[in-house]
């Protein structure tokens, strides 16, 4: 656990719950610019506590493939999220795991309720922890890697297309 | 249970229900044709259970399912690979609750029964107040258990013939080409499953894997965000243009055969061959230049062994019903084993890319099925609720002894279903009464 002034934790609190909002409201294009290029955007098959590419995971994102997933989102023709599934996220338990110079490791846990609109109607639940690793950078705070570790993530997921 | 089998036969005329050009909704939504499956194609007849390289230590185990019934497929001690239901042979419980993992017998928590690793009954606390002979209450095995290439089949009725007469040539050929696509022969299946869960029939997923129809609509999304996908040079030229065909086989597996619109060795890698320089050596080093230039162009197949097996190009996935309206879509990439581990990286990541809940080609897949779902729920023999399977049957052809024509005709999907007709009406299969 880290220490950082009170001013920088404001921030940092401040741009997770910017980013969550963000993606609860499949405002693709405002998300995507809050991530920085050298993005790595994971979500692994149990614990991340595995070399990315080793094993397979749901989602192992470098910057230029969350780019394909963005535009994929964004054509308006991917069924998938056609419309947008109606989210609401709840982001809560936020520590400061590391500072070093420029970067924060933070996390979080989170419980997601999201309205499957596209085909079932279903009401879907996703619950896990976030470790994000933010960059302090002149345009101020920016994501340079998000892990998603869900609670189920080794039992089959349904749909997961959404920034989550 | 045979009396079951026989009125439920009565009541669903599979022969009407499954037409030459056309198939009725109910099939995909009543559960009494679920019912039907279960017993007629998962425990009549072959299912794919998986592969021998996920279990290589003695004591390895990977949980399955051989239609509804849970079994785990287990490394013997003496190396050989069994399959035993994942059921406590005393009340019942789920031996081994979790995906995978390696023990050295099995013991049931409740009342502490022990079972060998190929499901012989080693001891039972308390043995006096037993006066049955507990030897005889081993773990239920399917009645045959086979591989071809390490690909394990498992037959629960044991009355289905052996396994060579269930793949055909076609079946044969299609694990052949898979398999081939490793320098030593073997396949390796060691980068964990993803499972996609979809709240759909399991009869939509042979049908949309190898539906060359759809990609222009199902996956627009991905053509406009990706213009110079692989897909593209093969299915989204216009419908004359497109070299590539669809097939099917006796048997019921099917294919989207590829192979003649490749225009360049290793397209289906999406890459050249200085970037994976070692495997097209060990390629070369393995089957000699001709064979491995073949490889290199042709690619690994894209086909279905009926009715669970998704030879998935350098994917193998797996199709678990798990009710009428409920399926797993599971798969995992298809490692190559020989040459450097720098190729298997790359599968991993095409794998990632194209698979699972969260890729960019079967999210789109799912929604398209789930709709379809719901819109014949509550269907019953009798309503309205046809679905067309005429396209191309008229430009339809016999080559090889397979049925061929154009990617995008719909060959595929009725050679599934007159496959499923005849073994649901028990034209073919090993049931008493198939034969009379
Ligand atoms: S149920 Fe397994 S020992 Fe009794
Ligand atoms: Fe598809």
């Amino acid at each position: 656990m880290a220490t950082v002034d009170e001013p920088t934790r404001r921030d940092i609190e401040a741009f997770v719950y910017l980013e969550a909002r963000l993606a609860d409201e499949s405002r693709y294009d405002e998300w995507e610019a809050l991530v920085t290029d050298d993005m790595h955007y994971w979500v692994p098959f149990g614990p991340g506590d595995y070399e990315p590419g080793t094993r397979v995971s749901y989602i192992n994102d470098n910057r230029a493939r969350l780019g394909t997933r963005i535009r994929q989102l964004a054509t308006g023709v991917h069924h998938a999220q056609d419309p947008p599934s109606s989210m609401r996220r709840v982001v809560s338990n936020i520590e400061i795991l590391s500072a070093e110079g420029d970067e924060f490791e933070i996390g979080s846990n989170f419980v997601l309720y999201e309205h499957a609109v596209q085909a079932t109607g279903h009401l879907r639940l996703w619950a896990g922890r976030a470790t994000h690793r933010l960059r302090r950078t002149p345009d101020g705070l920016r994501m340079a890697a998000k892990k998603v570790e869900l609670v189920n993530s080794t039992s089959p997921l349904p749909n997961l297309p959404f920034i989550i | 249970m045979a009396l079951t089998v026989q009125s439920s036969a009565a009541e669903h005329d599979y022969r009407h229900l499954v037409q030459d050009d056309r198939i009725h909704g109910s099939l995909y939504t009543d559960p009494a044709v679920f019912a039907d499956e279960m017993q007629r194609i998962f425990t009549d007849g072959w299912v794919f259970v998986g592969h021998q390289s996920e279990i290589p230590e003695i004591g390895d185990w990977v949980s399955r399912r051989l239609g509804t019934e849970p079994v785990l497929m287990v490394r013997n001690r003496d190396g050989a690979i069994s399959v035993v239901a994942n059921r406590c042979a005393h009340r019942g419980t789920t031996l081994c609750p979790q995906n995978d993992g390696n023990n050295r017998n099995f013991r049931c928590a409740y009342h502490g029964w022990t079972y060998d690793l190929d499901g012989t009954l080693l001891g039972v606390p308390g043995p006096k107040g037993f006066h049955k002979d507990t030897a005889d209450l081993g773990l239920d095995r399917p009645g045959q258990v086979d591989d071809y290439r390490g690909f394990v089949f498992a037959n629960r009725s044991g009355t289905a013939g052996p396994l060579s007469d269930h793949l055909g040539a076609g079946g044969t050929d299609l694990i052949d080409r898979t398999s081939d696509m490793s320098p030593s022969g073997s396949v390796r299946l060691s980068a964990g499953w993803i499972g996609q869960r979809i709240d759909s029939n399991w009869k939509m997923w042979p049908e949309s894997d190898h539906d060359g129809y759809h990609l222009n609509f199902t996956h627009a999304s991905m053509a406009r965000a990706v213009p110079d996908t692989y897909y593209d040079e093969i299915v989204m030229t216009g419908e004359e243009a497109s070299e590539s065909a669809t097939r099917a086989y006796d048997g019921g597996h099917l294919e989207l055969d590829f192979r003649r619109s490749y225009t360049a060795e290793l397209a289906w890698l999406g890459t050249t061959r200085e970037k994976v320089a070692d495997y097209c050596e060990a390629l070369e080093g393995s089957y000699g230049a001709e064979k491995a230039k073949t490889i290199m162009w042709d690619g690994p197949p894209h086909a279905l062994v009926f009715p669970n097996l998704f030879l998935a190009e350098m994917n193998i996935a797996r199709i678990e019903p798990i009710s009428p309206g409920v399926t797993v879509h599971h798969h995992t990439p298809l490692l190559v084993e020989g040459t450097d581990e720098s190729v298997n990286r790359r599968l991993v990541l095409q794998s990632e890319a194209a698979m699972g809940p969260a890729s960019f080609f079967l999210t789109d897949d799912a929604v398209i099925a789930e709709r379809m779902h719901r819109a014949f729920e509550g269907a019953a023999a009798g309503d309205d609720g046809w679905v067309d399977l005429s396209r191309g049957i008229e430009r339809e052809h016999i080559e090889d002894g397979q049925r061929w024509s154009d990617i995008t005709d719909e060959t595929t999907n009725r050679g599934f279903w007159h496959h499923y007709r005849d073994v649901m009406a028990c034209v073919v299969g090993s049931r008493p009464n198939s034969h009379a």
